[in-house]
């Protein structure tokens, strides 16, 4: 069993970042698919088959590659001529921290496992909160939700959901996240209600205009969704666009008039009736 | 959610040798994104994609050979052809995609 692999399973299963480098292309064939393991706090394992120099390189690159999460494909001058490498970035999948364990959340759990997200599913209420429930979650947590939101561990790459049975709980949850680094905030609810929620937000709790602008309420991609599943294909549409960027419109409306396309895109039952422009 | 790395640590029980293909570089339009991964199989239980048609056809291809040899190669799916009525698999960009040996031998050892 190759030790680096070993190396890279264990950081995996303690959710901690590790880079895998490979070599791609070298002058010299034998260096082709020579490995090596990066972590952020702790020395590297293996060596490519480099000089310290360049080596010392790779390692930096490795670096600036798990600190931006983003896997990366460079190019390196060696003593020993040009080298290409891929870092592969693991270990710290994005988290979805659905907080209610009710019918959106069950079909939203699946998704965010299906999109590689790590899943937590919380609620009070052990009936609701069980792994028969939630077959695909990461961890599902029974327990108060102000004392699980204390204990959790949050990062910049933490989505959080908030579904839970009532507004209250909603809001108290939100009061006690909502300054955290955070990716992502989405809080469901009408429309009507959310503007009274923050309403009273600001008035009774000081909330600022900056602070709740960080809450994507009511939650979700306005794609007319109305079952509990095509809410939560809503949510996690607007946590991919959140995470990867996008413009949440059609991509097909590149091909379309503007003018034309303006009420298409609200209501999907038009869009058969219009023509692409020509 | 299960791993690429989980689904190795699986198959390497049978101890049966693998090829692993990753998705390295990609220009223009691609079907699949760098990181994207595929495990191919020497009986053809694949696990994964790079993207389908014709272009997962050669990296599976290129893996046969890698589980052969044992040498690792890097393949480039080219997906720039003009679309006509009989090829419409062209998404418009070019992929390289890694295929190595899995498991992998650690050379520092030796």
């Amino acid at each position: 069993m190759s030790r680096l692999v070993a190396a890279i399973r264990e950081s995996l299963a303690r959710r901690e970042a590790v880079a895998r480098v490979v070599v791609l292309r070298a002058p010299d064939e034998a260096l082709v698919g020579r490995q090596m393991v990066v972590w952020l706090s702790r020395p590297p394992l293996g060596s490519l088959g480099l000089d310290e120099s360049a080596r010392e390189a790779v390692v930096q690159r490795a670096t600036a590659a798990l600190q931006q999460r983003r896997h990366q494909t460079f190019h390196l001058k060696t003593e020993a001529g040009p080298l290409e490498v891929f870092v592969e970035v693991l270990g710290r999948p994005p988290t979805l921290l659905i907080v209610g364990a009710g019918h959106i959340a069950q079909p939203l759990a699946e998704m965010g496992a299906r999109c590689d997200f790590r899943v937590v599913v919380l609620d009070d209420r052990p009936q609701f909160a069980s792994r028969e429930r939630f077959p695909t979650a990461d961890e599902v947590i029974v327990a108060p939700f102000h004392e699980a939101l204390r204990r959790f561990d949050f990062d910049l790459d933490t989505y959080v959901v908030l579904v839970t049975r009532g507004h209250r709980h909603d809001v108290e949850a939100l009061l006690q996240i909502i300054d955290k680094p955070l990716a992502y905030i989405g809080m469901i609810g009408s429309r009507r209600r959310i503007r009274g929620v923050f309403q009273l937000l600001k008035e009774q709790r000081q909330l600022s205009d900056e602070q709740l602008a960080r809450v994507y309420a009511p939650v979700g991609l306005d794609i007319g969704a109305e079952t509990p599943a095509e809410i939560a294909v809503a949510i996690m549409a607007e946590i991919i666009l959140v995470r990867r960027g996008g413009t949440g419109r059609p991509l097909s409306d590149v091909f379309w008039e503007r003018s034309r396309r303006v009420h298409t895109w609200r209501s999907s039952r038009q869009r058969a009736g219009s023509a692409p422009s020509s | 959610m299960q791993t690429v790395y989980d689904v190795l640590e699986q198959l390497e029980k049978e101890g049966l040798p693998l090829a692993v293909a990753t998705v390295v570089r990609v220009r223009g339009s691609v079907p699949r994104e760098v990181g994207a991964k595929m495990v191919i199989h020497p009986y053809g239980r694949h696990w994964g994609t790079v993207g389908g048609g014709c272009g997962e056809a050669d990296v599976i291809r290129a893996g046969m050979d890698v589980i052969h040899t044992g040498r690792p190669r890097l393949v480039e799916i080219d997906l720039t052809d003009d679309v006509t009525v009989e090829n419409t698999g062209v998404c418009g960009g070019i992929m390289e995609v890694f295929v190595e040996p899995w498991p992998p031998q650690d050379q520092d050892e030796a």
